[in-house]
């Protein structure tokens, strides 16, 4: 059942990072953000623009300067460290562009890696889901093969089910296909779309791809939504 | 999964370090595990081997040397002391039990001990009278009938092979007295083990000199009083004789054992230095691998992983070297201490019980543990402060 709130709601949220003197280096500036849940919102823009540091704060692996960030009716930048960690796990699911795969861990203990650290899916069932993801994203006799044994492909197809382990309600995604051959990364997408569609999750891509922008419910610009970021600097 | 399967699995992706550093955390634990056993398994092997006697009387010298020669079989032989000096003893009303002792040649490196019946008798403060565990003692032969008959210490007769009616000798010059075994001493764990028993009237028709010279050498009579009180005044007496000492056993051992405590104090700061290189051997180690894997910290970070539970990852991959470091190092160390026994064995050492399991190994395998915990904890602690944003991205 799809909540009748936004996902993702974002209030007055700056970011900014110190420089020398004491002068400080503004990168983000959001007046308002919100995103339907449910949704596939893409947001484009330059390198640099900020899409990234977007993309942690909502996912609370970083802290806002000033301003609130409200996922699914939880204010995730007044929680302390631990329990923004707990929130993240379950209810957060994280695309990395260059897949982060652990090196050591195959691509099932990869997903199952991610059900370790929240309790969204009792342990008996962690390997049967992520057996399960694996196979639903066509690497159902992949299991057991460590990433350097994967094509890019299936690396990011891995790292997207990894992000589904939880079943989290929002899944970020950052540059999903910037890895990816032109080819490939159409098929990817169009898997993670579809899988992502099937589950209800909210899902937010940031990306200056091309085969990308398309792809969602809507479009954004990084330099309408940080448009005062950099002023304050 | 587990916490653990995630650490097993970092320690199986870097296999050859992780290899490397079990073998040299189990290396130094071996080095610690052999050295305590074997000074404690001398120290013990003294204990047990030593006599029930509480004068030894025999040729004028080193009191330690006629011990160890007499008693454990060690060091060079002693002259020999006039069958006379038994007798003097024998008729002395101060002595409960005189017990005469004659060494000489070897047989596959085992020594032969002439001696008599009473050797192996019981009596009042013995701890354990020596036991056959097959056949027969020799017989309380006369001088001029000598039997020839043998009983043989229990490594003696495993090592040589020998049972009962073998006949024996070692060398052409002996062909003409072989030796027929009689008996097999039940295992006592001291030098009684090494030895072979002869009667005295074989030992001297097998030796030349005595042959020749018509005399009845022995090496020392062991001596037990009646009373306590008159061991002073025995020792005293046989030391003013020009060409024979006695020597109080335990007097020698105390001597020993505190040339013992030199050797273990000098030992314990060299184990001091070892434990400090296998903790920095274990610091580096993990490290490093933390320093390289902040990437894969941060990625674990993002998908949720508090940061108690990557510094609990870290010391679990710390403490699981250590553990089958240490693992490795307690069965290394028996292996070295049970060669270093067989070694000293070989040389003529001490008796040594070197494979007793007491509180060593759970104290040295805990402490394994604590220190793998200890060394993993800054590299634990930067695993803790790794920033997640900073480290995203690829290095």
């Amino acid at each position: 059942m799809i909540p009748a709130g936004p996902a993702v709601t974002l209030r007055g949220v700056r970011k900014s990072f110190p420089l020398a003197e004491g002068r400080q280096l503004q990168v983000l500036d959001v007046e308002h953000l919100e995103l339907a849940a449910a949704s596939c919102t893409v947001i484009q823009g330059r390198s640099g623009s900020g899409k990234t540091t977007l993309l942690n704060l909502i996912a609370g692996v970083s802290l806002p300067t000033a301003g609130a960030i409200v996922v699914r009716e939880t204010v995730i930048t007044t929680l302390p460290e631990p329990q923004r960690d707990r929130f993240r796990a379950e209810q957060i699911g994280y695309v990395f562009q260059t897949f982060n795969l652990l090196p050591a861990f195959s691509a099932l203990e990869n997903v199952m890696l991610a059900m370790l650290f929240g309790r969204a899916v009792p342990r008996r069932q962690q390997r049967a889901r992520a057996t399960a993801l694996l196979g639903r994203l066509g690497l159902g006799a992949r299991l057991a093969h460590k990433p350097a044994q994967l094509s890019r492909g299936e690396q990011q197809r891995v790292a997207i089910a990894r992000a589904l382990a939880n079943n989290p309600p929002l899944i970020l995604a950052d540059e999903p296909c910037a890895s990816l051959d032109a080819a490939t990364a159409r098929e990817v997408l169009a898997v993670f779309l579809a899988v992502c569609r099937e589950e209800g999750n909210t899902l937010l891509i940031v990306s200056h791809d091309e085969a990308v922008l398309g792809a969602g419910d809507r479009l954004l610009d990084m330099a309408e939504i940080n448009a005062r970021a950099g002023a304050g600097a | 999964m587990t916490l653990f399967t995630v650490a097993w699995r970092y320690l199986q992706g870097r296999f050859v370090t992780s290899v490397l550093t079990i073998v040299g955390v189990g290396l130094g634990v071996s080095l610690i595990i052999a050295t305590f056993l074997l000074t404690r398994g001398i120290r013990e092997g003294f204990i047990e081997g030593a006599t029930d006697y509480g004068l030894i009387v025999g040729a004028k010298g080193s009191p330690t040397q006629l011990v160890l020669n007499v008693i454990f079989r060690m060091d060079a032989p002693m002259p020999n002391i006039p069958f006379r000096a038994y007798e003097d003893l024998q008729h002395d009303p101060r002595v409960e039990v005189a017990v005469p002792v004659a060494m000489g040649d070897a047989y596959q490196g085992f020594r032969y001990v002439a001696t008599t019946d009473a050797y192996f008798a019981p009596f009042s403060g013995r701890r354990r009278a020596p036991a056959l565990s097959a056949g027969r003692f020799f017989r309380s032969d006369v001088p001029e009938q000598p039997t020839y008959e043998a009983v043989l210490g229990a490594d003696v007769a495993r090592r040589t092979g020998l049972k009962l009616e073998d006949r024996f000798f070692e060398g052409e010059e002996m062909a003409a007295y072989p030796l027929t075994v009689v008996g097999v001493l039940r295992a006592t764990g001291t030098a009684d083990d090494r030895a072979i028993f002869i009667s005295l009237a074989s030992y001297w028709e097998m030796n030349e000199l005595s042959r020749r010279a018509m005399v009845k050498p022995l090496t020392a009579v062991l001596i037990r009083p009646k009373r306590l009180s008159d061991l002073a005044a025995l020792h005293r007496g046989w030391n003013v004789a020009p060409d024979i000492q006695a020597a109080f056993p335990t007097a020698v051992l105390l001597n020993i054992f505190n040339l013992l405590s030199l050797v273990e104090d000098v030992l314990l700061v060299v184990l001091g230095a070892v434990v400090i290189v296998v903790g920095l051997y274990l610091f580096v180690t993990m490290y490093n691998a933390t320093f390289e894997r902040r990437r894969e910290i941060a990625t674990m970070r993002a998908l949720g992983a508090r940061r108690s539970t990557i510094l609990g990852i870290v010391l679990l991959e710390s403490c699981a070297l250590a553990t089958l470091g240490g693992l490795a190092g307690i069965l290394g160390g028996h292996g070295g201490a049970y060669l270093g026994a067989a070694l000293l064995a070989a040389r003529g050492g001490p008796p040594t019980h070197a494979l007793a399991v007491n509180a060593l190994q759970p104290v040295t395998f805990g402490a394994v543990i604590v220190l793998g915990a200890l060394a993993g904890l800054l590299p634990a602690v930067l695993a803790y402060r790794t920033e997640v944003a900073e480290n995203l991205a690829p290095l």
